[in-house]
């Protein structure tokens, strides 16, 4: 079902339409939206650290996790992205001290109601990194790079004029 | 069920010691069997209200709006309706003084084909949670049941879910009927109404149709309490309830069984957290 | 000129469609979420012309869409480079069934606006390829008043093809005008109405006529309306209106728009959507000025534009009298009930 995705050496079929493939040099596009204390300094730590990670990430900076609006995700999805990573601090490290564990309840709620309109539940990952873990949020880029170009181009519920 | 005569002593009694200004109850349509919405402004008006199981627009909704603002209001709240006007009283929309609230021990009230609706056989409680007076038995809490159409959509894959809701956004109008019979939904200015910023659309496409009642959809979990005024203003027959019992279950498995309005001071599940909330699916 | 009028029966007339939708582009009612649309069909199972169950929007949509492209433009570093749209699928050559009597008569009001000052080349264009196929309405609904609005049921051209019921099972397919008769002619249903059908076809409107629980005497309406502009009638029955904007798009007469563009980086595409008049920011203006912020004069507005403004400027009335409004507001106002109680309150001025 949910896992039934088909992955060929050159073809990538999309995971919500399985007719549709994806075209020889298809790359992904991410969305990426970290929270300013933890994940964003930590991105950033990963690259004066010069840890490679995929380049389809496009990074938008917050104040904190809980900013993020369930709608910034559906709008990103709706637009050109193919998947989501919203990323904050570590729970009880909240430069806002609660902010993440508000956050939490809505990441977990909006995961699921995406995956029950017709979202492969992988297009919107969370992660929590803080503004010492350059190596993770690397792992975490390529973790849903990979997981992302397995599950192809998103074609569902995309703007009529793309 | 028939508490015709009660709310009618009430309103009278109300109005003749000059406790409120407007009685928001319902009345029978002129022309088929349904009963509406009813703004009581002159005492010799009472004799047109009406409460039986065919009551069923949820009447806090008018809390919302001009002729009821800043005036003093009697209102007739079953289960569901009472638990909205909890949240609109904690969320600052209602000032508790100004409202003098009939609480009914609902017993459920009918669909359009006659059958008892869907939310009716599913409610958690049909007793008013907030009142200043309360008609019928109270008959307490019920065991939280998830939605029967839910189990049935969960079962099927991935493409089909998606076909069936590509399917329902299609077919929205986006003529925001939802939004306005919602008493949860009171902003001034929706956020989706804000075309300048060009952040939401108003074009009326299927993808439009999408991104807009996603977003009403989330901005109101944890605080639906499914009384279907949504679902039954919508022409286009839209099951809305799909959306929001979703999110109502993930939300009760999930963060302590939290039910929207049912407790004095709530504020909705996302006002509140605990350090033992999931969150084995972030990285 | 008279045009052909065939007999047959329900086996025939079921035939009748299959040809029609096997011939034609095709739209016919059809469900979904348990209430019908017009929709594109491919064959006569999809759908049900003869439904007894009012479609929730009228057959506005394929002639008005809910949204439609008007242009293409790029911003980019050369500059605005504007381009036309894809072709409009809603404009090839095309047959509607199931049309009822107050949908078509609908679309006849709306022509007038539509080329009044600005003539709306979609909109002719769209009509012009399009034949209306009548459905068989053979009795008023709850909230039907179509035959009280300045609107000859019998003889009125609104449809292209009617078919009507006769007595004994009879079912007659009758052409109203030429691009009717072309279809009908096309079909192979060709065996001509007796000399009995004018007369029968004639009785069942007589019974139709009859069957109309609602009537108003609709000149005196427009007449006293004129004179209550300031009446507080109109804040009185608007009181249970939630302001949502459901009957202005299921208005079959309804048509206003709102224009907005959507970009994705450097490619936009201008939209013209559904608007309404009961929205509380449709007079929003740039400074912050709102007219019509209250509900009462929203009504106000609504009411005098269906039952006399549009009379007054292009001499038909714009409501139909369909009932879609009444059926499909969340809270069942009914725009019969509100002008009649308005127009028959003693005038009675407002304070602001």
């Amino acid at each position: 079902m949910e896992t039934d995705v088909k992955v060929s050496n050159t073809q990538v079929v999309s995971a919500e339409n399985p007719d549709i493939q994806a075209h020889a040099d298809w790359q992904p596009v991410i969305m990426g939206i970290l929270c300013n204390w933890c994940s964003y300094a930590g991105s950033d730590l990963t690259g004066t650290s010069r840890i490679q990670y995929p380049p389809n990430i496009r990074i938008i900076r917050v104040p904190c996790s809980s900013r993020v609006d369930p709608w910034f995700i559906i709008k990103s999805l709706q637009t050109t992205a193919d998947g989501v990573l919203i990323s904050g601090c570590h729970p009880g490290d909240c430069h806002y001290i609660s902010g993440n564990y508000f956050a939490r309840r809505r990441f977990l709620v909006t995961k699921k109601l995406l995956n029950f309109i017709g979202y492969h539940e992988n297009r919107v990952q969370f992660s929590w990194v803080s503004a010492a873990e350059g190596p993770k949020f690397a792992k975490v880029v390529d973790k849903v790079t990979t997981d992302i170009k397995k599950l192809g181009p998103l074609h569902r519920f995309k703007k009529e004029n793309l | 069920m028939n508490y015709t005569n009660q709310i009618q002593e009430i309103a009278t009694k109300l109005f003749a010691e000059g406790k409120i200004d407007v009685f928001v109850g319902y009345r029978q349509n002129l022309f088929d069997e349904n009963q509406v919405p009813c703004l009581v402004t002159d005492p010799a008006d009472i004799s047109k209200l009406v409460f039986t199981e065919k009551s069923v627009f949820n009447l806090s909704n008018y809390l919302k709006f001009e002729h009821t603002r800043n005036k003093r209001v009697g209102l007739v709240v079953k289960g569901c309706d009472s638990r909205a006007l909890n949240l609109m009283l904690t969320e600052s929309q209602v000032k508790r003084e100004n409202v003098y609230i009939v609480g009914i021990c609902c017993e459920g009230v009918l669909n359009e084909k006659g059958e008892k609706a869907q939310n009716c056989v599913e409610c958690v409680m049909p007793d008013a949670v907030v009142y200043d007076e309360l008609l019928g038995s109270p008959t307490g809490k019920r065991e939280y049941l998830v939605n029967a159409d839910i189990k049935e959509l969960a079962q099927k894959g991935l493409t089909e879910r998606a076909d069936y809701f590509e399917n329902v956004f299609e077919n929205c109008i986006r003529c925001n009927a939802c939004r306005h019979s919602c008493p949860l939904c009171y902003c001034a200015k929706c956020c989706i109404d804000q075309e300048t910023s060009s952040l939401f659309h108003g074009a009326n496409t299927s993808s439009s149709a999408m991104h807009a009642l996603m977003t009403w959809t989330l901005h109101l979990a944890g605080r639906c309490v499914d009384c279907r005024n949504c679902e039954k203003a919508c022409p286009s027959h839209l099951p809305l309830h799909l959306l929001h019992k979703q999110n109502e279950m993930v939300i009760y498995e999930n963060f302590q069984q939290h039910l929207a309005g049912m407790e004095k001071d709530d504020r909705g599940a996302f006002y509140k957290y605990s350090m033992s909330d999931p969150d084995d699916f972030i990285m | 000129m008279s045009f052909s009028i065939f007999e047959t029966d329900k086996a025939g007339l079921e035939k009748f469609y299959t040809e029609v939708i096997s011939k034609n582009e095709t739209y016919a009612p059809v469900e979904a979420f348990g209430k019908f649309d017009y929709k594109r069909v491919s064959s006569l199972s999809e759908c049900m012309p003869d439904s007894p169950i009012q479609t929730t929007m009228s057959v506005k949509p394929l002639f008005f869409p809910k949204s439609a492209k008007v242009m293409k433009f790029r911003e980019d570093s050369s500059g605005t480079t504007l381009s036309d749209t894809d072709q409009d699928h809603l404009a090839g050559k095309r047959v509607v069934l199931g049309v009822k009597h107050c949908d078509a008569r609908g679309l006849q009001v709306l022509d007038a606006v539509y080329k009044w000052d600005y003539i709306d080349l979609d909109y002719q264009k769209r009509r012009e390829n399009t034949i209306i196929v009548s459905t068989r309405c053979d009795k008023a609904d709850t909230n039907c008043f179509c035959t009280s609005l300045d609107y000859d049921v019998e003889n009125s051209d609104a449809h292209d093809v009617k078919i009507v019921n006769g007595l004994d099972g009879k079912i007659y397919i009758k052409a109203v005008t030429e691009k009717g008769d072309i279809l009908v002619k096309s079909s192979s249903i060709q065996h001509p109405a007796s000399a009995a059908a004018p007369e029968e076809i004639s009785k069942h409107y007589k019974s139709f006529e009859a069957s109309f629980r609602l009537k108003m005497n609709y000149t005196e309406i427009n007449e006293k309306l004129q004179k209550q502009f300031d009446s507080i009638a109109f804040e009185e029955v608007s009181k249970n209106c939630i302001s949502c904007n459901t009957c202005a798009f299921i208005c079959p007469t309804c048509h206003c728009f709102k224009i907005s563009d959507e970009k994705v980086r450097d490619n936009g595409v201008r939209y013209k959507s559904y608007d309404s008049c009961n929205n509380g920011y449709f007079t929003l203006m740039a400074g912050g000025h709102n007219p019509r912020s209250v509900k009462y004069r929203r009504w106000r507005q609504r009411s005098m534009h269906k039952f006399v403004y549009y009379k007054e400027r292009f001499g038909v009335n714009l409501c139909v009298g369909c009932g879609h409004c009444a059926i499909s507001c969340p809270v069942n106002i009914s725009i019969f009930d509100v002008v009649n109680h308005v127009a028959n309150s003693p005038a009675v001025l407002q304070n602001a």
